[in-house]
């Protein structure tokens, strides 16, 4: 099957991007180097096409009704031009999906993980109410991701005024007639814009941002720096931290699971809840020189090697703490912060302490 | 005399003893290179057997010695600088010596030019 392409696509070619499969996806995993990316993030900025999530936009006259019954946080919760994180849960509790819930005052769109978009879609339709709109836009709509400590100055730059902005909230400005979706947020912990637009206005707005940029350290960056400032924050991902085999509060998202309403999958949570978890969601920090890996199982701290009470969801080295670390789901009895585990890497086996999150606490958010 | 494998292995030939390390075509198919796991000195090491693992950004990758014999030497620079592999792979990134049990393997290894031919096909 040919790779679906992102309207950035010559743009990632012409820039030497190493073009990878990403569910289906040609998206490059990185331009240069993956650790340089993650780096620049960090200290100045870095841009990411992001455009192939997807994009499913909820309207009508009982769409708060019906997103109220199919994502486990609440909307009523966020004022118009908010975003609020969320889930798509099945009925037995585990996670569909993880999305952001961006509130237009009547109507919402959902931004979802590009390989769960059809599923995501599909799942909507056949829960959907009378009087509901559900319209997939993912294939007309393009996301930038600018991220970093610099990016505030340089979207001035490009807006080419001052602008009003706050984490978590969004709102359309106008460049040089083309309408964007402006929103403070992104998926590495930094101050940062994502910032959607027609397919159409994609190549403009990048080459805009890359020519302003100049001045601000802009680098380029792919999808494998994404994947390590992601795990440096403690987000999870679908398909590691969260799937169809996890539920939110095992993988310590239950602050984005609110109780006092109805959702899909809620009285399976609830008995859940009353029973107890049996594993958890843990960050850690490899306490010797080995890469983790998702899948690598985790071993108790206690002698050498305990018993196995788990497995890596996640791993990478970040750059910026000159550090292994990854996530892990793993026992409750095994879970305290400070704890010592142990992870078999092939035959060997490397101590490990457990985090908290935030692995790295950016200098300049919000 | 510089000698080189399929699987993308230099060997530096000199007398009874060959340096190795990894081509600068392999480290930049593998990317970022985080953590390299080399044998013991003292190891005995078969030609085309499994030397270590190359660790990168992206994925961990067998390492294979270009020739038989034991290691003599290991690249201790390599443990908290494995960019090195990344920056001068053929130099300051070699990863182990081997003092060689049989000279003759050296002649089923590819010199410069017939490695070259070798990649080119390759990324075809």
């Amino acid at each position: 099957m040919e790779l679906k392409k992102t309207p950035l696509y010559p743009k990632h070619l012409e820039n030497k991007g190493r073009m990878v499969d990403f569910g289906g996806w040609a998206m490059p995993v990185e331009y240069e180097s993956i650790l340089k990316e993650a780096r620049a993030t960090r200290l100045t900025c870095g841009l990411f096409d992001a455009s192939h999530m997807g994009e499913i936009r909820i309207r009508g006259k009982r769409a708060l009704e019906f997103l109220q019954k199919v994502i486990s946080n609440d909307i009523t919760l966020t004022q118009p031009g908010q975003l609020q994180y969320n889930l798509f849960l099945n009925d037995n509790g585990t996670v569909i999906d993880d999305l952001m819930v961006y509130n237009f005052g009547r109507e919402y769109l959902c931004v979802v993980n590009a390989s769960n978009t059809d599923k995501d879609f599909e799942w909507l339709k056949e829960n959907k109410l009378e009087g509901v709109e559900i319209v997939n836009e993912s294939g007309i709509t393009s996301l930038l991701s600018l991220q970093g400590p610099n990016a505030y100055a340089l979207m001035k730059e490009v807006i080419g005024r001052d602008f009003n902005s706050k984490y978590m909230r969004f709102a359309q400005e106008n460049i040089n007639g083309k309408l964007i979706l402006l929103s403070r947020s992104g998926y590495t912990g930094e101050d940062g814009f994502e910032i959607y637009s027609s397919n159409d206005d994609a190549l403009f707005l990048w080459d805009l941002i890359l020519e302003k940029g100049k001045k601000s350290g802009l680098v380029l960056c792919g999808l494998g720096s994404r994947d390590i400032l992601r795990v440096e924050a403690g987000y999870s991902l679908y398909g590691h931290e969260i799937s169809d085999g996890i539920n939110p509060l095992e993988a310590g998202l239950a602050w984005a699971v609110k109780f006092n309403k109805d959702f899909i999958g809620k009285d399976r949570l609830l008995e859940i809840k009353e029973k107890g978890l049996s594993r958890k969601r843990v960050g850690f920090i490899m306490q010797e020189r080995a890469m983790p890996r998702q899948g690598y199982t985790v071993y108790a701290g206690n002698a050498p090697v305990g018993e196995p009470v788990g497995s890596v969801t996640s791993g990478a080295y970040s750059p910026n703490l000159d550090k292994f670390i990854g996530m892990a789901l793993v026992d409750v009895n095994c879970a305290a912060n400070g704890g010592e585990i142990v992870i078999k890497v092939r035959d060997n086996f490397y101590k490990a302490k457990i985090e908290k999150f935030p692995f790295i606490v950016p200098k300049t958010l919000h | 005399m510089l000698k080189f494998s399929k699987s993308h292995e230099w060997a530096k030939i000199d007398g009874s003893t060959a340096m190795m390390g990894i081509t600068d075509y392999a480290q930049h198919s593998l990317g970022d290179i985080v953590f390299v796991e080399l044998p013991k000195a003292g190891t005995k090491v078969t030609q085309s057997g499994r030397l270590g693992t190359i660790e990168s950004t992206k994925a961990a990758s067998e390492l294979y010695s270009p020739i038989s014999g034991e290691v003599i030497e290991v690249n201790k620079e390599l443990a908290g600088k494995p960019q090195l592999v990344n920056e001068d792979p053929l130099g300051r990134g070699w990863m182990i010596k081997i003092k060689i049990a049989n000279q003759k393997e050296s002649e089923g290894l590819m010199d410069e030019a017939q490695y070259r031919e070798f990649v080119e096909k390759e990324k075809h």
